[in-house]
């Protein structure tokens, strides 16, 4: 299979986004609250080529999912556009909708959601054949017997509810209702992380018959890197609302470029003795929140290998306790008067007395930091931790961010094109330091 | 629809409990009743005029009580002695208070089970609607539910009343047409308005239901997926929002059939009824001659009771047997 195919291909994405609106009824708008954006999809772009697995990875609550859906039309998106086959997803009505809507499907994840409970699986694997008013009754019945048995169920289950079928049988029964149209794409949102894991194989593999029989494009959402490497022709890498990284996946998994996609990568166990003395690079600090993401790269605030200021010559590792230590001073997120010995400070009103402010640095760091600083650095915190023996938390951070502003926040990455572009001004086009930081093991 | 788990589930709690067994006779024989009415009663419940001798109303059987007439220009204890012509005696008009039981049966049941119907049909599609669409659609229709939620149902019902007026529809009696039952009313006065008025103060209730089961039910992947291969939202709101939401609304609807027929009592009790064949109205005639001539209220108060409990015990039944926990999974 090409992978850089240089014919159209079948789904094109192109700057996607979704937004979700908080506070946005009408009584929020009475008050006067501004709708607050919860950005699912920021700007996705993305090929995926005709007969090609595409894998789509990343945390839970990444946006996979909500792209999976936005692109089918299942909800509106905020901007962006989708092309299927040449056409714009989102303008089509009328008879192209209908088509666009035969052409491509959707396997869930949850398969005790994703069939009725009060319809029989006949009815259900029937139902698109319905909509679509195709054949006779009778055809009709035939070819959902025909699919029931080709997904590995028999014919005579037909007139049986979900409830009576366990979770890999109904996830099939969700594969059938998705065949029936003999889509040319489909999109199976995590449509194994439901199962058993002997039971994800089958489902795999008969995911993986059909599309050599029927010509099948799948797009394939997933959290599970086994899952992927195992079934994708070429993986996306997710991180907040973002695609950080897309490449071919033997590539992606021997020589991940993204810090997120080494990190991934590395969180996964592996069988060998090794494990034991295995230093794992893991993420520290948590997915921050798609209503405020971080300026600039987004995936910086955990990023092992920010990038820091030109003629900085720093210590990765200092340098990510620094940017710890002007995250907190930036959220307020410190107590000052528990600073030094209880009492010891007096921060009543308003500030710590000129004479003590020495002593209140010196309490502060030493609870703040655990390595010692090169001395330029030292001067540097010690005069913005100075600031806040005032309470001056907007001066203190001012002096920290003209210190250490990083490129990572400044731009944020364009993924670049081709079938292996990284988002990372490690990398490619917005590189401006090619080689990568020692401190990186 | 109603699959065969369902119905085990039913039989195995009907089973397993007296009560559901208890409601279920009480009800089937208050539904008797109200249907053989004609048949039943032993006297036109309209007609008046049936005191003793004396020209005191009759006491039930098995039951003497004394009462003070005019006589010769002065007032005097007499006693007055049953008659088995009048089983549950008569009342100060001197109608026959055993017939008068039976139509209030009709009456009741009527304006209990048509007004839950209309009820129904009104707050199921809206609730239904306004969940499955959300947003402004939602909003528009539930401030109108919430705004009928914060009057008081009586006191609502008695200001539509004032609006609609009281007017009954006289239907005529298949039995006493058919000859089965002479001397009987011709024709069975519906409350009509009051059906509708308790109806329209009622919908909001399987609106509030109905909508809080499509909020849950539009997010299912099933739903999802009928819109990924284009299912129209009439389909599915037709094919998988109701029959999904379907249990929780016919456990309300036993409630409120409940409800709905102590709502017309009272209504009836405070003179809104359109008809005086009701148990309310008739609680009300006794309500001053209740130390001396309690049966007049007694016993329709008594028949309001045991169906109210009936349907109540009904409504648990199903409850406790279409309770998703209790249907569980591969079950």
């Amino acid at each position: 299979m090409s992978l850089e195919s240089t014919t159209q291909p079948l789904v094109r994405i192109d700057g996607l986004q979704k937004y979700f609106w908080e506070n946005d009824s009408i009584l929020d708008r009475l008050f006067g609250n501004d709708p607050v954006p919860v950005r699912a999809v920021d700007g996705v772009s993305l090929d995926i080529h005709q007969g090609e697995t595409l894998g789509l990875v990343g945390e839970s609550g990444c946006g996979k999912s909500t792209m999976g859906e936005t692109l089918l039309r299942l909800q509106e998106p905020t901007d962006g556009r989708v092309e299927f086959d040449g056409q714009n997803v989102y303008e089509l009505s009328g008879d192209e909708l209908t088509a666009f809507r035969h052409d491509a499907q959707v396997v869930f994840q949850d398969p005790f959601s994703s069939l009725d409970p009060r319809m029989t699986i006949g009815e259900t694997v029937r139902q698109p054949l319905d909509v679509h008013d195709i054949g006779s009754e009778t055809e009709r019945d035939e070819r959902v017997a025909d699919l029931l048995e080709r997904v590995g169920l028999s014919a005579d289950q037909l007139d049986r509810y979900p409830h009576e079928f366990s979770g890999g049988q109904r996830q099939r029964i969700g594969i059938a209702r998705a065949l029936a149209l003999e889509p040319e794409f489909m999109v199976l949102d995590e449509p194994t992380s439901a199962l058993d894991v002997s039971v994800q194989a089958q489902v795999l593999n008969l995911l993986d018959d059909l599309q050599d029989e029927f010509d099948l494009t799948y797009l394939l959402i997933s959290h599970d890197l086994s899952v992927v490497r195992h079934v994708c022709d070429r993986v996306a890498v997710m991180y907040l609302g973002e695609i950080v990284e897309v490449r071919p996946v033997d590539e992606l998994f021997t020589e991940p470029k993204h810090p997120y996609t080494k990190a991934l990568l590395e969180s996964v166990p592996r069988a060998s003795t090794d494990e034991r003395k295995r230093d794992r690079e893991t993420l520290t600090g948590d997915v921050p929140s798609p209503r405020d993401p971080p300026s600039g790269c987004r995936f910086r605030t955990r990023c092992p290998m920010v990038i820091p200021p030109e003629d900085m010559d720093i210590e990765q590792e200092t340098y990510r306790e620094l940017m710890h230590l002007r995250e907190r001073v930036e959220n307020r997120d410190l107590s000052l008067a528990s600073v030094g010995d209880e009492g010891q400070f007096e921060t009543d009103n308003g500030g710590v007395p000129d004479a003590d402010v020495p002593a209140f640095v010196a309490a502060l760091k030493a609870r703040l930091l655990e390595t010692e600083l090169p001395p330029r650095h030292d001067a540097i915190v010690e005069e913005a931790l100075a600031e806040l023996a005032d309470e001056n938390w907007e001066a203190a951070a001012e002096r920290l961010r003209t210190a250490y502003e990083s490129v990572c926040e400044r731009d944020n990455p364009s993924l670049g094109d081709g079938a292996h572009s990284v988002a990372c001004h490690l990398h490619g086009v917005a590189s401006e330091r090619p080689s990568e930081p020692d401190s990186w093991t | 629809m109603i699959s065969e788990r369902v119905k085990s589930n039913l039989k195995q709690t009907f089973a397993e409990s007296l009560l559901p067994k208890l409601g279920l006779v009480l009800l089937v024989s208050i539904v008797f009743m109200a249907l053989f009415a004609p048949v039943l009663a032993t006297h036109d419940p309209t007609r008046t005029g049936h005191y003793d001798e004396q020209g005191a109303p009759y006491p039930p059987l098995g039951h003497e009580y004394t009462a003070e007439i005019v006589q010769d220009g002065e007032i005097v204890e007499v006693p007055v002695e049953p008659t088995s012509e009048h089983i549950l005696g008569t009342n100060n008009v001197g109608q026959d208070v055993y017939s008068r039981f039976l139509y209030g049966a009709r009456i009741s049941l009527l304006v209990g089970f048509l007004g839950t119907g209309i009820a129904l049909l009104i707050g199921v599609p809206i609730g239904l609607i306004a969940g499955y669409y959300g947003g402004r659609v939602d909003d528009g229709l539930m401030r109108i539910a919430d705004t009928m939620l914060a009057f008081p149902a009586l006191v609502l019902a008695l200001a539509l009343l004032g609006v609609f007026g009281q007017s009954s529809i006289h239907v005529p009696d298949p039995l006493v047409i058919a000859g089965l039952a002479d001397g009987m009313p011709e024709s069975v006065p519906v409350p009509g308005t009051v059906i509708i008025v308790v109806a329209l103060v009622t919908w909001v209730w399987f609106a509030r239901v109905a909508r809080g089961e499509a909020l849950a039910i539009r997010n299912e992947e099933y739903v999802k997926a009928a819109k990924s291969f284009g299912t129209k939202d009439r389909t599915i709101l037709r094919k998988h929002v109701l029959p999904n939401s379907l249990t929780p609304i016919i456990v309300l609807a036993t409630i409120q059939v409940a409800a709905i027929i102590l709502l017309e009592a009272s209504l009836a009790y405070l003179g809104f009824s359109g008809t005086t064949l009701s148990w309310g109205y008739e609680i009300e005639r006794g309500q001053g001659i209740l130390r001396s001539r309690s049966w007049v209220s007694m016993v329709p108060g008594i028949g309001i009771v045991l169906t109210v409990i009936s349907v109540n015990l009904l409504g648990d039944w199903l409850r406790d047997a279409l309770d998703p926990n209790i249907e569980g999974e591969g079950r």
